[in-house]
């Protein structure tokens, strides 16, 4: 959608940078922040509620909420803007005195988030009002809301910039060498042990299953490997790897040496003890 | 002093974050670390980011692949790590994440060589991706001679490849109807 709300001139002239940097060096020490929530799902706000705890006590800057756009020194806008909330959004950033701080916070804030592209919502604060801060995060941990606060005073420094990469190699990556001497063991494995897992756990399962696989005298006899791999899950403390790493056994490894010879029903590991 | 005294006995609960720094727990989904090196542009993550904070597309004179990722638009939910094959996408422990008035200081961008089709000199993937491919294809146990004979294909582009397959094809049938 294109900007239809421009910025009245005293507005403007009142909020320049060093007009913005002169308010701070006087209100140092108290900064009260006014919350718009601009149909944000409310993610952004519990965080919002997390950082205001003791836990994280951001009153140690003197920073608090106070429950008037006309008291506040910083506007703090969640959510993608929807179609309702673009004039509630214009008025507290009318009524709030100049100059003021605002900052877009979350995904949707910032960009559009999840919301980018969809119909009903202006997709981002600074579609409408000039942001000086963003904050990124769905939602945004109570750490990062603190930083980007104190960013928006000027007590921490930004630390992300725009990063470019250029002239890489055109070698392939390394690629590790199979246990079998064919890279598809590892990569069933894999597989499966992320369909067991989910991606974080998973790949722990699978560096915990090759390393025990590694251990085996022979990779290739079936009798030999399984006690290995009894013996070793025993030793496994977590009882999700322990379970995880039979179930693999079973049906990638098995699979696997399906191909090179014969295996019977002994050879699979009990799931039941 | 009687509440001093009980916060001395269960001690301070408030992390003195800025003037330390804090330590996230394990499995922290911060932001998506890049590793250039590592990346092939098999394009993966962008198709599974939902909300299309990664977005991999060939830049204006077809040069280069530009794989793009624009912080301000992330929640964060892991799917690019779930799905890259090289681990070339990782979410860090990075939290500190905020900037000032330049969103774009919030993307990172890397650039990589593309491959065009032998047949219809059009680029269609990267050259990374091809030499990854061979790569995994000598490990999972092919000999040089099989690798020679069964990717000759493997430098042409899906299009020219259906074409291909479809001008075989249509050959048999028209000597099998004289």
């Amino acid at each position: 959608m294109s900007k239809t709300y421009v910025v009245p001139e005293e507005i403007a002239s009142a909020n320049s940078l060093e007009a913005k940097l002169e308010h701070l060096k006087n209100i140092k020490g108290s900064f009260n922040v006014y919350r718009v929530d601009c149909g944000s799902c409310n993610g952004c706000e519990i965080e919002i509620f997390a950082a205001i705890t003791p836990m994280w006590d951001p009153e140690r800057f003197g920073f608090k909420l106070v429950a008037s756009p006309r008291h506040a020194d910083i506007l703090l806008c969640s959510g993608p803007v929807t179609r309702q909330m673009y004039y509630p959004l214009l008025r507290a950033y009318e009524a709030t005195p100049d100059p003021k701080v605002v900052v877009a916070i979350g995904a949707c804030g910032s960009s559009g988030g999840i919301f980018h592209d969809a119909y009903s919502v202006w997709g981002g604060i600074d579609k409408i009002i000039p942001v000086d801060v963003y904050i990124p995060g769905c939602p945004p941990h109570p750490a990062t809301i603190i930083h980007g606060l104190a960013t928006a005073l000027g007590i921490l420094d930004q630390k992300l910039e725009l990063k470019e990469h250029k002239n890489g190699s055109n070698e392939s990556p390394e690629i590790k060498t199979s246990v079998f001497n064919n890279i598809l063991f590892e990569r069933d494995v894999l597989a499966e042990a992320k369909q067991l897992m989910g991606y974080l756990y998973g790949r722990k399962l699978f560096d915990k299953y090759i390393k025990a696989v590694k251990e085996s005298p022979n990779i290739k006899d079936t009798v030999q490997t399984k006690i290995t791999m009894e013996r070793l899950s025993r030793e496994e403390e977590d009882p999700r790897y322990r379970e995880c790493m039979k179930v693999i056994h079973n049906n990638v490894y098995l699979n696997h040496i399906k191909q090179f010879k014969e295996i019977d029903i002994a050879d699979r590991i009990d799931l039941s003890d | 002093m009687k509440l001093l005294d009980m916060t001395r006995k269960y001690g301070n609960a408030t992390y003195n974050y800025p003037f330390e720094p804090y330590k996230v727990p394990e499995g922290f989904r911060g932001k998506p670390a890049y590793d250039y090196e590592k990346c092939i542009g098999c394009t993966a993550c962008a198709v599974a980011c939902p909300s299309n904070a990664i977005n991999v597309k060939l830049n204006e004179d077809k040069s280069k692949l530009v794989w793009e990722f624009n912080c301000a638009r992330c929640i964060f939910c892991g799917r690019c790590d779930e799905v890259c094959p090289t681990n070339a996408v990782l979410l860090s422990d990075e939290f500190e994440m905020a900037v000032r008035f330049d969103k774009d200081n919030l993307k990172e961008r890397g650039e990589l060589d593309v491959e065009c089709c032998q047949k219809c000199k059009n680029p269609f993937t990267t050259s990374k991706l091809i030499s990854y491919d061979i790569e995994r294809l000598k490990k999972a146990g092919w000999d040089e001679a099989t690798l020679a004979e069964k990717t000759k294909y493997i430098r042409t582009c899906p299009e020219c490849k259906k074409n291909i397959a479809v001008e075989n094809s249509t050959q048999y049938f028209v000597r099998k109807r004289k």
